[in-house]
């Protein structure tokens, strides 16, 4: 899913700051959730919060909605046939049924699911009758929708029988998914897919019921007037009218631009779910543009926290350094890679001697102060943060090691030396292909920061680069578009999309995943001719660009938890010995100031963002 | 004078209309992004990139495209009048977008040019009567201070003295007038007076040399001459010629500030036209940023026209032909 995090972090050269922050915080991460003031949690209250802006990449139509703060708002709102407990750290990325009564195994070797469905979850006013497996169906076909461009349907198009992407109405059925009655559904693949059941914890297959949904026949249209099958619903969800399309206005408690209001859904039966337990009777959740003023309100008591932004380093600072505040502090891991690509068909890139040298001589400790120091998180050693990986990788395999994560000149130049770019064998490299190269950074702190520190990694072994710094979004499409042929890029970070290795695998380094615009397999891993041609680029003339394919199907295979995690650890530690994509530097975390007002805080590592339903608050405020 | 409307209301429409194509050419034909690509998701199919590009209308050609924004803006589109499209960003119509901060802006405009004229001209003029003493000096100085300090300082440090300490304002925010007055103008004090120090000492320091000026004129010591009261000589006959250039500048001002004033906006949380614009910039909400542009480019230009026709009241000299 995309973070909003990721485009937020306001670290402003202030590495000082945090640094300070760390040393004050001392690895005291909310991992496992809650803390000792969990004791006095108690039902009731207002969650109040705020946002510079919601960002969302949808209009917030759980089809199509690819946001990480939208999928912590949707797991107060619409219920899957599976999903987490909302909570912090390993425990959070367990699967429990939600709509469905059990979990099911599946038959026909990997190839069928059928759930049963709990009998008495409702959807929330107007509409007030129980959820079907239709309306399970009715979101598949959805997702299969062309029109309604769901941002992550890859999850399922060619994977469920009859599901391609290209259907012209939400009304087609899809041949793979039966409803024999309102209390079962039946999915069947094309292929065993091994991470199948979280595909099924996405929001977009959360149950959306046809006749108000089916008003809304365009992209993000429907985010207006999602009606809950959660425990709570928008403010004013039950004055939507739905006798006709012509009817439906946007539910007033939710203004993309304003603010978004939500409260309890009368038809919520806390009895069915074992997921969530809903300790604030409302959620307000305001725009304000004044990031400043957001935290003060924070720091006053007008607020209970911010919803998604940073806080300001000073803030930050100033928590740290007092010892009242510093348990309102809450660090928790991001899930998230960042790391410096290298293009495989552009010189001198296309020599793995070169990429290993590049790796070995980056100053990683270096980058990690100036993204903010060790609460902003952990030096990457290789592709996939530990927790995708059920902590079978850490940051103990490092294939690249060096003291203190400073780089080591001396063996990276080693592996410059066996490269064809050192003509003379000083471990330098040499020629016109080493110098001038462009790097894609962004235009905003921590990324200036880190990028004196890489420019000087580089030079030491002769890679001479120029920056060319963007807006974010502007760097995105630059070096997603193949044809850029963009040898180098600082800008790049990727975030799970749910807790399996998949979900880095596929997009990041199939040659599936190869494609002219909006390419996200950086490295161009599995480049062939015909693919070059297909690209409209030229295949490098002798490169053996790795392709790793087979090792993605076949882990993805593999249904089993262990085995399935033992595959993609090696896959990852193939990638990081043989293919080298990438140079992964960080896994960050995720901080948070709350107020003493929130009396629990939790963290919801599914969607990397504040769990608002396991929150609890003192204020006796309410919604009305 | 109905011909000289006309005509100048006819320059208008060319004027927004060239605008407009700058501003076509600049977002949609040489965006440093693709919004289709941009919008389609974190892992884009081919295929969802090329439904996101059809549903934006960036299937068309470039020129189809800039007639069709037109043809929407005179006949309306499928959102009604005037037909604005739709937002890539929040997927709903522009012209409600629109319409919901313009009221915000226009509130903040108008009632900051209130204050800054109800400061400035007067400080301007007893300024320039009272010239050279410790009053004139210390005006002058004060309004040196307020041209000099940025409105972001200037909103920060008024947010943090009457609201965090002396808790006098209710802070940041906008309450609409429908909903509360009170709460409205509570709201809305602050980033007045912030927005109208900084031009108010403008018009303080505009208004007293020009009254300077005018009072060192032949008509003026005619005036005098005449025998008539000092205070007449200095309102009808020196404050009112002294005054044209203010409506000038207060015209182009005024348009400016409806295209937003961004930085008043975003320190006071006001939802307005300049904080969305910039935003949508950033987000490449390119018919958010399309609409904002026609807004501006009609604001000036009409308060332009404005100015002119009040120059007639204000100056007998003007003719229009």
């Amino acid at each position: 899913m995309m973070g909003k995090r990721r485009q937020r972090l306001r670290l402003v050269g202030l590495a000082l700051a945090l640094a300070l922050v760390a040393a004050a915080c001392g690895g005291g991460d909310d991992e496992g959730g809650g803390d000792q003031q969990e004791v006095t949690a108690e039902k009731g209250g207002v969650l109040r919060t705020a946002t510079t802006d919601f960002g969302f990449t949808n209009g917030f139509d759980p089809t199509g909605e690819y946001l990480g703060s939208a999928f912590t708002l949707y797991g107060a709102l619409i219920r899957t046939l599976v999903s987490y407990k909302h909570i912090a750290g390993p425990p959070g990325n367990e699967l429990f049924p939600d709509l469905a009564t059990a979990i099911p195994e599946p038959a026909d070797g990997g190839l069928t699911y059928t759930f049963k469905l709990k009998p008495n979850v409702k959807f929330a006013p107007p509409l007030d009758r129980a959820v079907t497996s239709k309306d399970i169906a009715y979101a598949f076909q959805r997702i299969n929708t062309q029109p309604l461009a769901a941002q992550y349907g890859v999850y399922y198009f060619g994977v469920i029988e009859g599901m391609d992407g290209k259907a012209k109405s939400a009304s087609e059925a899809v041949s793979g998914i039966e409803t024999p009655d309102d209390q079962t559904i039946t999915f069947r693949l094309t292929k065993p897919t091994g991470d199948f059941l979280y595909r099924l914890a996405m929001p977009a297959t959360g149950a959306i019921p046809e006749e108000v949904a089916k008003c809304h026949t365009k992209a993000g249209d429907y985010g207006r007037y999602v009606v809950s099958s959660g425990p709570y619903m928008l403010q004013g969800s039950d004055q939507l009218d739905v006798s006709s399309c012509d009817a439906q206005k946007p539910i007033s408690g939710f203004d993309p631009s304003k603010n978004m209001y939500m409260v309890r859904n009368p038809n919520y039966d806390q009895a069915t779910d074992e997921t969530r337990t809903n300790y604030v009777d409302g959620i307000k959740i305001d725009v304000n543009t004044n990031l400043d003023d957001i935290f003060n309100k924070v720091d006053t008591g007008a607020l209970d926290t911010s919803f998604t932004d940073d806080a300001p380093p000073t803030l930050l600072q100033r928590y740290s350094t007092d010892q009242a505040k510093r348990n309102l502090i809450h660090v928790n891991d991001g899930d998230r890679t960042w790391y410096i690509t290298m293009n495989w068909a552009t010189p001198p890139f296309d020599d793995i001697n070169v990429r290993k040298a590049v790796n070995q001589v980056m100053d990683k400790a270096g980058m990690l102060q100036a993204w903010g120091g060790n609460i902003a998180g952990e030096v990457a050693t290789h592709i996939m943060p530990p927790n995708v990986l059920n902590g079978q990788l850490t940051a103990e395999y490092n294939p690249y090691p060096s003291e203190g994560n400073r780089g080591d000149e001396a063996k990276a130049k080693e592996f410059m030396k066996q490269s064809k770019y050192d003509t003379n064998k000083d471990g330098v490299c040499d020629g016109g292909d080493c110098s001038g190269l462009v790097m894609i950074n962004r235009n905003v702190a921590p990324w200036t920061a880190m990028e004196p520190v890489v420019v000087e990694s580089l030079a030491k072994i002769g890679i001479k680069v120029t920056a060319r710094e963007l807006a974010s979004s502007a760097a995105y499409t630059t070096i997603q578009t193949v044809k850029n042929m963009i040898p180098i890029a600082l800008n790049a970070g990727w975030g799970k999309d749910y807790p399996d290795p998949y979900s880095f695998a596929a997009p990041l380094f199939t040659k599936e995943a190869l494609i002219p615009t909006g390419n996200t397999n950086y490295a161009l891993l599995g480049l062939d001719s015909a693919k070059a041609e297909e690209l409209g680029i030229d295949a490098p003339a002798g490169a053996q660009i790795p392709n790793v394919d087979a090792d993605v199907n076949r882990c993805q295979e593999i249904a089993e938890a262990e085995p399935r995690t033992t595959c993609f650890v090696d896959l990852d530690k193939k990638l990081m010995e043989q293919a080298v994509p990438w140079v992964p530097y960080l896994w960050n975390k995720v901080v948070v100031i709350t107020n003493p007002s929130v009396t629990k805080y939790e963290f919801d590592q599914f969607s990397t963002e504040m769990s608002i339903t396991e929150m609890a608050v003192s204020n006796k405020e309410t919604l009305s | 004078m109905w011909r000289y409307i006309v005509r100048r209301l006819l320059w208008v429409v060319l004027v927004v209309l060239i605008i407009t194509a700058f501003t076509f050419v600049i977002f949609f034909v040489m965006p440093p992004t693709d919004p289709a690509v941009q919008f389609a998701g974190k892992n884009p199919t081919p295929e969802q990139i090329a439904e996101v590009r059809r549903q934006f209308g960036l299937d068309k050609p470039v020129w189809q495209q800039y007639v069709l924004f037109l043809k929407n803006i005179f006949t309306g589109d499928e959102y009604g009048w005037p037909g604005l499209g739709f937002s890539f960003v929040t997927r709903s119509p522009v012209k409600d977008l629109l319409f919901d901060r313009i009221w915000v802006t226009i509130s903040l405009a108008v009632g900051a040019a209130l204050v800054w004229l109800c400061i400035g001209i007067p400080i301007g003029i007893v300024s320039a009567i009272k010239r050279g003493s410790l009053l004139d000096r210390g005006s002058m100085l004060l309004a040196l201070f307020f041209v000099s300090a940025p409105v972001f300082w200037l909103g920060l440090m008024a947010l943090w003295l009457f609201w965090y300490k002396l808790g006098i304002s209710p802070g940041t925010g906008y309450v609409p007038i429908t909903q509360s007055f009170t709460g409205w103008l509570s709201h809305m004090i602050l980033p007045w007076v912030v927005l109208a120090l900084l031009y108010a000492a403008f018009y303080a320091r505009m208004t007293r040399s020009n009254l300077i000026e005018t009072m060192g004129q032949d008509y003026i010591r005619t005036a005098r001459v005449k025998g008539l009261p000092e205070w007449k000589v200095i309102l009808k006959h020196g404050v009112r010629a002294s005054l044209t250039p203010v409506v000038t500048l207060i015209g182009l001002d005024l348009g400016a500030l409806l295209g937003g004033a961004v930085i008043t906006e975003t320190v006071f949380n006001l939802q307005g036209i300049g904080q969305w614009a910039v935003n949508s910039v950033f987000q490449g909400d390119l018919p958010a940023v399309l609409a904002v542009t026609v807004i501006v480019a009609l604001a000036v230009t009409l308060m332009n026209l404005i100015v002119d026709v009040v120059y007639a009241y204000l100056d007998p000299r003007v003719r229009y032909t």
